[in-house]
């Protein structure tokens, strides 16, 4: 409980703030992008954006994203990858805002050619960090797709993806 | 008559609807009345055929609404478009199920839309809300 406690408190005041490139021993202590702490009103809008669009799949955290592909996102929910993930106007615009203040500020999707990203796993940054991943790991039932972080980054949720906590199901830990 | 309905209310509610729901459901009676002259009231049955039938959903391949929420309510059930468990549906087995209208509208217009390409109606939305509260 304690734990779970803690745990959750990280990610309230971390929200959007993601560990990445965590490749190197130096960065792997780099601290989220956004540590500084949220605002009441921001933590009420970052614990709606955890419940709406975490209902679904994790709550994939602002930081992997720029502004315009979660602009695209939230104007097109009513087909959302195949399935309506509507909700009402208030709450839309909660979320559109809190997903613009949180967004990625360096535009790491320019190599895209132009397209606005949607998916954070078709990001070349992403495919780069995953080409070794084959794809019967992604493909077994306790998995699924590689849109679902948790399955292999236990830790994904709270916003951290270090190495060590990579455990793939049947086949184990990264390192 | 008013009378009636308190008793309604009382007696949903601890079958595990809220009366924020129950009264949802009271609304969608009278529009339901308005849509279908011969509409004599909400039916489980009817309910348990709308959720165990599969038909050509959004995405143009078979759904049903026990793809997600399987057959048996008091189960959880596994999101079958992104593998994330799902808790179980009957408010039984779930006390925060049918609780918030806001929740219930929401996830209903949604996930009609996934099974049946399209928006429940009144009488649809009942029926099943009907058929949840009693299993
Ligand atoms: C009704 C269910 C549902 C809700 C609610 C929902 N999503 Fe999704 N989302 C999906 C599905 C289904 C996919 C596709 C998953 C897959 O390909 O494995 C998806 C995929 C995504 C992806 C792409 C993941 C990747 O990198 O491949 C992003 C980003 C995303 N959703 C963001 C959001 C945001 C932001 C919200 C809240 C506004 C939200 N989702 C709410 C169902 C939902
Ligand atoms: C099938 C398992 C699997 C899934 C699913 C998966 N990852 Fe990964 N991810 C890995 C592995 C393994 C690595 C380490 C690659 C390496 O270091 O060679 C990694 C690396 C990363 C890194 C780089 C971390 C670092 O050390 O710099 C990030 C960030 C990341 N993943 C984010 C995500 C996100 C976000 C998702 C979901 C949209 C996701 N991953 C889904 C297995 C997975
Ligand atoms: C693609 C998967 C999927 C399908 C198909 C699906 N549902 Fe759902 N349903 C969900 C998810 C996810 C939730 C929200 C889960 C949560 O709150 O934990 C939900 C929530 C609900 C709720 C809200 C309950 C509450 O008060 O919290 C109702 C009612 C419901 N579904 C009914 C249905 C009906 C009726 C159908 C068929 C027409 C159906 N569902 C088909 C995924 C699905």
């Amino acid at each position: 409980m304690k734990t779970f406690l803690n745990i959750s408190l990280a990610a309230a005041l971390f929200v959007g703030g993601v560990y990445l490139y965590a490749d190197d021993d130096e960065m792997e202590h780099a601290r989220p992008a956004y540590s500084k702490p949220l605002s009441k009103q921001d933590q009420a809008s970052a614990a709606l954006y955890k419940k709406e669009c975490g209902a679904c799949h994790m709550a994939y955290q602002a930081g992997f994203l720029p502004k315009r592909s979660w602009d695209k996102t939230m104007k097109g929910l009513d087909n959302h990858f195949g399935t309506d993930a509507t909700m009402d106007a208030a709450d839309t615009k909660t979320i559109q805002n809190y997903l613009m203040t949180y967004a990625s500020k360096n535009d790491r999707i320019t190599d895209m050619k132009g397209a606005v990203a949607l998916r954070i796993s078709q990001t070349p940054h992403f495919v780069k960090e995953h080409r070794e991943i084959t794809q019967k790991m992604i493909t077994q039932p306790e998995v699924k797709s590689i849109a679902n972080c948790t399955a292999c980054h236990t830790k994904a949720d709270a916003g951290s993806y270090r190495e060590r906590e990579i455990h793939i199901p049947n086949y184990g830990r990264w390192e | 008559m008013k009378y009636l309905t308190i008793l309604l209310i009382g007696s949903m509610s601890l079958m595990g609807a809220s009366t924020e729901v129950v009264q949802y459901m009271n609304e969608l009676s009278s529009v339901a009345k308005t849509e279908n002259k011969s509409f004599a009231g909400f039916d489980a049955a009817r309910g348990k055929e709308i959720f165990t039938s599969t038909h050509t959903g959004k995405q143009g391949k078979p759904m049903s609404c026990t793809s997600c929420h399987t057959s048996n309510l008091s189960n959880s059930g596994k999101n079958s478009l992104t593998g994330k468990v799902i808790e179980p549906l009957s408010p039984k087995a779930n006390p925060q199920r049918l609780t918030s209208v806001k929740e219930v509208t929401k996830w209903l217009k949604r996930n009609f839309v996934d099974v049946y390409a399209r928006e429940g109606t009144a009488q649809e939305k009942g029926d099943v809300l009907t058929y949840i509260i009693k299993n």
